[in-house]
């Protein structure tokens, strides 16, 4: 274990290295990358550090990087990449293509508005918008959390129960480009921890085949709950990782959900990434003024883990707080959240949009709104910047 | 950034958890940025940006203000990169503790950065470190973790130089200013916005500006020759326009387009890209072309005459620059024609006579009188101060360097200079047998040369040094190898065999010694002898002054003759000044010699000219060139392999000289308009103009310019 003083992007990059040294003995690793900011400085310390039996394909354009990532993983390597925001917009076909493909391919997004207008500062939308595609998504707080996120993708993605890739997320600036204490196993650990990938449907040169032909409405009903029920075996499969991770590196693993000064909390707050510890500091304000407030963050995306969070915040008052908007609906995380049975209708607040530092005062104004109301309406609009 | 990154790191060291970050737009080179760091004694939760900083660190004055200090706790150090003490600043900020330090000179000091851009985050951080009282032994490895160490110095400067403001007088920091709300237009409203002018001028620490920088060629030129100039004006102008440059510091351009060791070439930024540009066979291209010499003679009030003594390229100098000034020199010389050792000495296969003819003759048709074939004597040189206002002693290095070894009394072994002068001046000598050349410069080359047209079975030329440390010009040595020069390299001549006339050298080899005053290793002569069997022996081993020719009570210091202690209008010019040994360098030193003179003449001061920059090979963008390997000369008209007539056939044309790079001098050949990130610079007549209101200093035109010919300055 050594610690390192490190960025949110070189955690990703250092944690993806110590995956891919891992299958040496494997068939190796593979990775196609193309840099955007946020990502950059994750790619180009990837170029950098030495893999054995390892290639990292620097392409013209994120669709061909993910492309790249798609043929070695079917060659049976371990991939990884990263992008961000319009970049994983232009990269997004290749991305269901994956999904769809059922490779395990781990890629670090960096959280970024789209644009234009151009906006470079953290946002969720661009992530949120590849929901659809049979990816794992994970969306993490801080330095340490991005390393260990990425380590657990890849034994998520690669079990054989599940063989879909996995999407982990951190916000841009605040988080990519921060730098703190981290930190990073040993290569034996990580050894121990992530076996030689066997891909099942990897590409044999004396079996020749092609692959994503045309698949028929019979075959491709099949294929669609092949794929929703994989990744709905994610969250059973998640214990097991968090077992494995604590007994290999000796930490916890951070949780799929992850409550804050909830046991007696009336009203509660649910946001994703880096606002969480802003949300944490405004939970604790409230209560040093007699507010039962608590905090849940989501960090599993998909599959969505409704059943958790049904029993966390089961009678409770919920406001959730979203960095980034469907427009016409409202903030996705509230969006989804409000079909979870069994809880109260949720308050969705919309902030921090284009990267807006959302500060304690904002979250406060929040939560003294959240308890003053007597139902759920349309979504709020918190201005920040 | 990276001062706030040094700044953690070196918390870190000390067991501290930390948080670092940026706040970034989509700014490049040149913007103003902020950046935090977070210290506590668990880890850091808080992600928020830092709105209530406890010091402040500021890397570029301007950007010192009320904005910028807003939310700073009292008390709190404000770290400023700025020349000024901080009692200059501290009145605009009582609540505050100023601390300043020169941040940029420290770094520049320390050649940190690019050549564009000083960069002073890692210098400043040691200043910070100095005021937070953090030990060095932690800054100095937070830098060897973030992989600072080279900058390690220019911080501990840092460190040393920051001062420190008086303690703050008021208690209390003054409430930060409310923040403006940004008014935002609905994007279906843009056309009733203007976009908002932001004079990015403002952000400038550096400007750029269009400079001329001396080329590592005209730098190296022992003549002072403007080579970059006249090579360029070949490229761009002709050779008469090239000529006209070369004019104005020689009048010997055929002759150094053949005979030059060309120290230009040597120096030449294109040598490491696929080598250098062929100047000396340019300059003998323009010399072919047209005329180099100036056809009208100067006008001066007041004309002097001068005699010159010695008509060898540094009396043919001085003699051109007195004519070319109006002035009236004479040149005297012993020989029956001019030239020096250019006639006597320098082999016609090598320098026809019929270009060097030419070009004396140009010199002399400029308005010098000339008394040709008889030697001064001692009392003649005494008495010339008395018919002319000045004297130039340019008699060059007439006494050849002996070797006092046994047998050196056997016939057969002869100074090369007396065989070359026999050959050259009268003419058909021969050379009998297998000869040995002592020595490794040029006359040692134009022996063995000679010899093998003389008549000799077989020439060996024998070396102290290895041939990679041959002061003779590279090709030449290469043209005595394909004649069939044989060579014995590290052997050094220890005696002579013989009966009444010479059989054999007795050379000892010699092992490469410590390096001695030339940079070269010193030979050491060992105890392993070999005689080499021989029928002549030609000494080529350097010569030197002869002073037996100054008149009685003369003496020779820094130049100039002085008798009972008081200079005389009398001067030495040439090899027998500097002993350089070169023809270019010859040149140089007459000119300078006959200025020289004429300025003590005049009662000025002597001109002591300020040393230049010359532009330094990192300086060249080579990836803005394309690869263009040297054009070939022309093959020899002789196919005889040992050619009588000149063998070199030179360049074709003038085309070599679109290899130059211009080295320092602008061609506008638009990288830096192209490069800008701001289009802000623009064509204006024969160079650019830099808006500077928008100019924000970021230095990429001149990291870009392909040829060193802009730079950053405050």
């Amino acid at each position: 274990m050594s610690e390192e003083l490190v960025s949110g992007n070189h955690a990703a990059a250092l944690a993806a290295t110590l995956a891919a040294r891992a299958n040496r003995g494997g068939r190796g690793f593979g990775s196609g990358v193309y840099p955007i900011t946020p990502q950059t400085e994750c790619v180009e310390l990837l170029c950098r550090l030495p893999i054995e039996k390892g290639h990292v394909v620097r392409v013209e354009s994120e669709h061909s990087a993910m492309a790249v990532c798609m043929g070695f993983s079917f060659a049976g390597a371990r991939t990884f990449t990263a992008s961000s925001s319009n970049g994983l917009a232009y990269m997004a076909e290749n991305v269901f293509s994956a999904g769809l493909y059922r490779l395990p391919i781990v890629m670090m997004a960096v959280n970024r508005t789209l644009g234009p207008p151009w906006n470079i500062w953290a946002e969720h939308g661009d992530t949120l918008m590849l929901r659809d595609a049979g990816w794992i998504q994970l969306y993490c707080e801080d330095n340490q959390e991005v390393a260990d996120t990425i380590l657990a993708a890849y034994r998520l993605a690669e079990d054989r129960r599940i063989l879909l890739p996995a999407l982990v997320c951190q916000d841009a600036f605040f988080l990519s480009h921060a730098m703190a204490r981290t930190s990073l196993p040993e290569q034996a650990a990580v050894d121990a921890f992530l076996p030689p990938l066997d891909l099942p449907h990897r590409l044999l040169p004396d079996v020749p085949r092609t692959i994503g032909g045309l698949d028929w409405p019979r075959e491709n009903e099949v294929h669609r709950r092949e794929l929703h029920e994989a990744l709905a075996r994610v969250e059973e499969v998640y214990g097991e990782v968090q077992a494995a991770f604590a007994k290999s590196f000796g930490r916890a693993l951070a949780d799929p959900i992850v409550p804050y000064r909830l046991d007696d909390a009336e009203i509660v707050l649910v946001s994703m990434g880096t606002t969480a510890a802003t949300v944490r500091a405004a939970v604790d304000e409230a209560r040093s003024r007699g507010i039962r407030a608590g905090a849940l963050r989501v960090r599993l995306f998909r599959p969505f883990p409704e059943r958790r969070l049904a029993a966390a915040l089961a009678g409770r008052k919920i406001g959730v707080l979203d960095r980034d908007l469907c427009p016409g609906l409202g903030g996705i995380l509230w969006a989804e959240l409000r079909g979870v049975p069994g809880i109260s209708p949720a308050q969705g607040y919309v902030a921090g949009l284009g990267g807006g530092d959302i500060r304690p005062e904002h979250v406060a104004g929040i939560l003294d709104d959240l308890r003053a109301r007597s139902k759920a309406t349309e979504p709020v609009f918190v201005e920040v910047g | 950034m990276t001062g706030a990154k040094i700044i953690a790191a070196t918390f870190a060291r000390l067991g501290r958890h930390v948080q670092t970050f940026g706040d970034y737009a989509a700014e490049r080179a040149g913007a103003p940025v902020r950046a935090y760091t977070r210290v506590g004694d668990a880890p850091i939760e808080n992600r928020n940006k830092v709105y209530r900083p406890d010091h402040l660190v500021i890397l570029d004055a301007a950007l010192l203000d009320e904005e910028a200090t807003a939310g700073l706790a009292a008390g709190g150090f404000i770290l400023v990169n700025t020349p000024q003490p901080p009692e200059a600043l501290a009145h605009r900020f009582p609540a505050f503790r100023l601390a300043t330090v020169d941040a940029t000179a420290i770094a520049r000091s320390h050649d940190i950065g690019t050549r564009a851009v000083v960069i002073v985050n890692t210098t400043i951080a040691g200043a910070f470190a100095r005021l937070l009282d953090l030990p060095l032994a932690a800054l100095t490895a937070a830098y060897g973790d973030l992989g600072f160490s080279r900058d390690l110095p220019s911080a501990r400067a840092a460190h040393e130089a920051v001062a420190l403001g008086p303690a703050p007088v008021d208690s209390a920091a003054p409430a930060p200013p409310p923040r403006p709300r940004m008014s935002v237009l609905s994007l279906l409203a843009h056309r009733e916005g203007r976009p908002t002018g932001t004079r990015t001028g403002s952000w400038r620490t550096q400007t750029p500006r269009y400079v001329t920088v001396t080329a590592p060629c005209s730098g190296a030129c022992p003549a002072g020759n403007d080579v970059v100039g006249f090579v360029q004006a070949v490229a761009t102008a002709g050779e008469e326009a090239a000529a006209e440059i070369l004019g104005r510091t020689t009048p010997l351009s055929a002759v150094c387009g053949r005979v030059c060791p060309a120290p230009c070439m040597g120096s030449c930024s294109r040598a490491a890209l696929d080598g250098a540009v062929d100047v000396r066979g340019l300059e003998r291209h323009v010399a072919s072309r047209a005329s180099v010499a100036v056809r009208e003679r100067g006008a001066t009030p007041t004309p002097r005459r001068i005699a010159i003594v010695g008509g060898g390229p540094a009396g043919l100098s001085a003699a051109y620059e007195l004519a070319k000034s109006g002035h009236a020199p004479t040149l005297f010389d012993a020989e029956g024609a001019l030239g020096g050792v250019l006639h006597t000495g320098i082999p016609a296969f090598r320098l026809p006579r019929a270009p060097l003819a030419r070009e004396i003759a140009d010199v002399v048709a400029l308005g010098v009188t000339t008394r040709l074939g008889k030697a001064l004597s001692r009392r003649e040189i005494g008495e010339l101060p008395r018919a002319f206002d000045a004297v130039i002693l340019a008699l060059g290095l007439q006494k050849p360097r002996d070797l006092p070894v046994s047998g050196r009394e056997l016939s057969g072994i002869e100074q090369g200079l007396a065989f070359l002068h026999r050959r050259n001046v009268e003419g058909g000598a021969r050379i009998a047998g297998r000869v040995v050349v002592l020595g490794g410069g040029n006359t040692a080359i134009d022996c063995a040369r000679s010899a093998l047209r003389a008549g000799a079975s077989g020439v060996t030329l024998a070396y102290r040094r290895s041939r990679a440390e041959m002061p003779a010009i590279a090709d030449e040595v290469e043209a005595a190898e394909r004649e069939g020069v044989a060579f014995a390299f590290l052997r050094a001549p220890v005696a002579f065999s013989g009966n009444g006339r010479v059989a054999g050298v007795v050379l000892a080899e010699v092992e490469p010694g410590p390096l001695d005053a030339s940079g070269r290793p010193s030979p050491v002569t060992t105890d392993r002898r070999a005689t080499l069997a021989c029928d002549a022996v030609l000494l080529a081993l350097g010569q030197s002054a002869d002073d037996s020719v100054l008149p009685e009570g003369w003496t020779m210091r820094d130049g100039r003759v002085h008798a009972a202690g008081a200079p005389l209008p009398v001067f030495a010019a040439g090899d027998l000044a500097t002993g350089e040994g070169t023809v270019a360098a010859a040149i140089g030193d007459g000119r300078r010699c006959a200025r020289r003179a004429i300025a003590v003449l005049e009662g000025r001061e002597e001109e002591a000219a300020p040393p230049e920059r010359t532009v330094k090979p990192s300086e060249i963008r080579f990836h803005h060139f394309d690869r263009r390997p040297p054009t070939p000369h022309v093959p020899p008209a002789s196919a005889a392999a040992i050619a009588l007539a000149e063998e070199d056939a030179g360049l074709p044309d003038g085309s070599e000289a679109a290899r130059c790079l211009s080295c320092g001098r602008c061609t506008r050949c638009d990288t830096c308009l192209v490069y800008c990130p701001d289009g802000v610079i623009a064509r204006d007549g024969a160079g650019y103009v830099i808006d500077l209101d928008y100019c924000k200093g970021c230095g990429l035109c001149a990291a870009e310019c392909p040829r060193g010919a802009m730079e950053m300055g405050a």
